[in-house]
């Protein structure tokens, strides 16, 4: 048994032990445990090695079977089950009582959570097409445990997803049967190796099936439109975990298939009318518009939810231009933001679970003033929103920063003006996230509202020193990074602890983050030694135009945020993707309530009817042609 | 009596004591502070009557005060500058003394038209306050009806020189004699009357706590005031508080 072996098979087990314990507090610590069991197996596994490799293997229609754990599948499994262990310990406390008191199984929600961890390791650790389509089948589906449990708007979310997931999962089903009817094997290597013999027009196809059926999972544009919901309105940390990782399998199944088996060279061959336009740009441009649009409808979200769910989608596209870059500075930019966006986004959904949890409402029009209130769970929140911002010194900035490095470097400005675009988008949307959330004023409702439980709080702080440290030093996440990008034949991102060092662009987050403390250091000194001093005001003494406020007049201006940028934006959406992604949904909708109508025999008097009317139809047309 | 001797008497002088201190570097930095204070103001420019409609010129390109280092914000407490721009109903002052006391020390008081020296053409109305000083410290007055914006710029350059020389000191007076603005203030308003600020505890805070500060006013003052407490930054709630509802 190897240890790759040794973790599967940890997780499986897991999964019942999950289903046993979850019931009580004592049982759900021991299951956070579990994840941190998983963590160290996992870093028992040196990629490469023999550890790496599965000893199960088997033989279906001849293929050979089998799982090995790359060190592009490794960076992402760490992720994938340390974002699991911090969601699993914010539900383990008052959490879980609460929501199980309400009815929310804890027992489903931990074996979900669980059994979406086992099927990524399994996708993950795929050692050729059939087990990666294994593993995506059962990560697709694992999803909807966790998506199924938020009940109401979540289960017509979790519709869509079905839709979406099923024709992702048959796009890449016939690209399965494509590469093995042109290349005659479906291992990675003689993939790889009989790929350039492949005529161009099969390698369009193949290639086309697998982006596709991949981006539906990574919800790049134009499939992203299931994401948001699904994601939003599962629980807490369901929704927490599967906003911070899950999406990403599409990367990573995107990374490995278009880097990997087709490779550099083949998918430059990949090109339209002489070359004018190729496969690269498409996917670059479609990245690009994933980042931009998302954004701004994330923008006019109200419930801070979805508005979180949103950038999910926008910032995977990021992480799809940084990795279509293919350069080494631009895919390491690509994969670290998948680390990085992993680690704020679980802070962000976390603390605003925490406003849900104390509030009852993720309504952004509804809150305010909470800072006074919840101020460690405000400090997590500006941590976050600071990385999603990507602002120094949080490691949102790194990735961001090496994104945009090589968008300029590789002559590609006006993706790099996309980006930027996107980021504006991103800094506004955040800022009305924090600001009606936790600044302005305290509704009277909440004026004793209390701080999260530290079972919620210390998981965030956590996570809050994960993405300082690693955005100060971000040299201890790029040398996995380096080594996945070897894996799937990129060149390695020349790197030092404190960011990068390479002819590209060189970045010291070290030496910024000293700068930039120091400057704050400069302020307080300036300000404590000239005697600063401090005084504390109520908030009804604030300044409204010299009106007397009191505690019943709303005076801070939440309500609508941003209404005149949207009222330009609306429009112009709404006539696009909303409307054909409408369309389809009511078509599936039409068809399948006629199918089941058609099963369950609910009218049958219509049923003869039609029938006989086409009978006749077709008599008639053949009796008169 | 001669000139010099009345205006003594009416406006008690303060003769500096050298060395009083004994930081030899006090005077030093007192007088650059002075000098960069008065390069740097900005002004909250609370808009009550006609006269108002002199300062759209005054700030924009033909008189630019901006080049004085005179700009608009939008908040008391970041202004320095409060600009009363004309008549002060009863129901306005109510608003500017609301506004004044949020603003941080040092600020300056600027009455601009006449209508804020002695009431002007509305002296005979029973809605307009008369006096502008009556009610809080006015640095300076500008007046007219209304001040050309020629005016308004000799006026604010003035301040500027007032507060570069040390000599803009009304901000200090509110403290030192709140009694009296309070009890001209309670005359109009009513004995109810308060504002969220309490300026006593303030004028401690600046030590320009005098024997002048307290007096029947605030006595009557205090016996109503319902001080508004700062939110607290909490982590949970203390056991005197209330249990969520
Ligand atoms: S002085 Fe004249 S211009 Fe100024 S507020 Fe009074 S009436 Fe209006």
């Amino acid at each position: 048994m190897s240890d790759l072996d040794l973790l599967l098979s940890v997780a499986a087990i897991a999964i019942v032990l999950n289903g046993l314990l979850a019931g009580q507090q004592l049982g759900r610590w021991v299951l956070t445990a579990l994840y941190a069991l998983q963590f160290a197996l996992l870093f028992s596994i040196a990629p490469g090695t023999d550890g790496a490799q599965s000893a199960v293997a088997f033989h279906l229609l001849d293929n050979p079977v089998g799982w090995q754990l790359s060190a592009f599948g490794w960076f992402f499994a760490m992720i994938t089950i340390g974002i699991a262990g911090f969601c699993a310990a914010y539900a383990a406390g008052e959490w879980g009582a609460t929501n199980a008191g309400s009815g929310l199984s804890m027992r489903w929600l931990y074996a979900g959570l669980q059994i979406n961890v086992t099927a990524m390791l399994l996708l993950l650790s795929a050692g050729d097409l059939i087990s990666l389509f294994i593993g995506w089948e059962l990560t697709s589906w694992a999803g909807l445990i966790l998506m199924l449990l938020g009940g109401g708007q979540a289960l017509l979310a979790a519709r869509r997803y079905i839709i979406y997931a099923i024709a992702g999962g048959m796009a890449i089903f016939a690209g399965l049967v494509m590469t093995a009817g042109a290349t005659g094997s479906l291992q990675y290597a003689e993939v790889a190796a009989a790929i350039a013999s492949v005529s161009t027009g099969t390698l369009w196809a193949i290639t086309l099936l697998f982006v596709v059926g991949f981006a539906v999972k990574m919800a790049i544009l134009p499939f992203h439109l299931w994401q948001p919901p699904a994601y939003a309105f599962s629980p807490g940390p369901a929704s927490a975990f599967l906003g911070a990782i899950s999406a990403r399998m599409g990367l990573f199944a995107i990374g490995l298939v278009v880097l990997k088996l087709i490779g550099l060279d083949g998918f430059a061959s990949l090109s339209l009318w002489r070359d004018v336009i190729n496969l690269r740009d498409i996917l670059l441009w479609a990245a690009a518009f994933t980042a931009i649009l998302p954004t701004y409808v994330a923008m006019r979200q109200n419930d801070a939810r979805l508005l979180l769910s949103w950038h999910g989608v926008g910032q995977g596209g990021y992480m799809l231009l940084g990795l279509m870059i293919t350069d080494s500075l631009g895919s390491a930019g690509g994969l670290l933001h998948v680390f990085n966006y992993a680690t704020y986004q679980a802070i962000l959904l976390m603390a605003v679970f925490a406003v849900i949890h104390r509030t009852g409402t993720a309504d952004l029009n509804r809150l305010g003033g909470l800072v006074a209130r919840m101020p460690l769970t405000f400090l997590a929140m500006l941590i976050g929103i600071i990385g999603l911002a990507g602002l120094p010194p949080m490691n949102g900035f790194v990735s961001k920063w090496m994104v945009y490095r090589s968008l300029v470097t590789e002559g590609m400005p006006l993706l790099f003006v996309a980006s930027v675009i996107s980021t504006l988008g991103t800094v506004l949307s955040v800022y009305k996230l924090l600001h009606n959330t936790f600044l302005g004023q305290l509704r009277l409702e909440h004026e004793y509202v209390k701080e999260a439980p530290w079972s919620m709080t210390v998981p965030m702080m956590l996570l809050c020193t994960v993405v300082f440290v690693t955005g100060v030093m971000p040299g201890l996440v790029l040398g996995y990074i380096a080594d996945a990008q070897a894996a799937i034949g990129l060149t390695p991102v020349a790197f030092v602890l404190g960011g990068i060092e390479s002819k590209a662009g060189s970045l010291d987050m070290i030496w910024i983050t000293g700068v930039l403390f120091a400057g704050f250091g400069i302020g307080a000194i300036l300000f404590y030694l000239m005697g600063g001093r401090t005084k504390r005001v109520h908030q009804l003494d604030n300044y409204a135009g010299g009106h007397f406020l009191t505690a019943d007049v709303r005076y801070q201006y939440s309500d609508n945020f941003y209404a005149g940028l949207m009222h330009r934006i609306r429009p112009w959406y709404r006539g696009t993707f909303e409307w054909a992604e409408s369309a389809l949904v009511s078509a599936v909708g039409a068809a399948s309530s006629a199918a089941r109508g058609f099963f369950e025999q609910a009218n049958p008097a219509l049923w003869v009817l039609v029938g006989t009317t086409l009978i006749v139809t077709w008599v008639m047309w053949h009796a008169l042609g | 009596m001669s000139d010099n001797e009345l205006v003594n008497q009416q406006f008690p002088v303060k003769v500096e004591q050298p060395g009083g201190s004994g930081n030899i570097f006090a005077r030093v930095f007192d007088e650059l502070t002075a000098f960069c204070r008065s390069r740097s103001l900005f002004i909250l420019h609370y808009c009550t009557g006609c006269g108002a409609i002199e300062l759209p010129p005054a700030m924009t390109s033909r008189f630019d005060m901006e080049r004085l280092g005179i700009s608009p914000m939008v908040s008391p407490r970041q202004a320095d500058i409060l600009l009363i721009t004309g008549y002060v109903s009863v129901k306005t002052l109510k608003r500017v003394i609301l506004t004044y006391e949020q603003m941080g020390s040092p600020k300056y008081v600027i009455g601009i038209c006449s209508c804020t020296v002695n009431g002007g053409m509305y002296w005979q109305s029973y809605a307009t306050a008369k006096k502008l000083n009556d009610y809080m410290p006015v640095d300076l007055y500008i007046a007219g009806c209304m001040p050309r914006p020629e005016a308004v710029i000799t006026g604010l350059r003035q301040l500027m020189e007032n507060i570069r020389r040390g000599e803009a000191n009304g901000w200090q007076d509110y403290y030192q004699r709140y009694d009296h603005y309070l009890g001209h203030q309670q005359r109009l308003f009513g004995e109810t009357w308060q504002t969220p600020t309490d300026v006593i505890a303030e004028a401690k805070h600046y030590g320009l706590f005098s024997n002048e500060t307290l007096g029947e006013h605030t006595k009557l003052l205090q016996q109503h005031q319902k001080p508004l407490e700062a939110l607290e930054m909490r982590l949970g709630l203390d056991s005197k508080d209330k249990v969520e509802p």
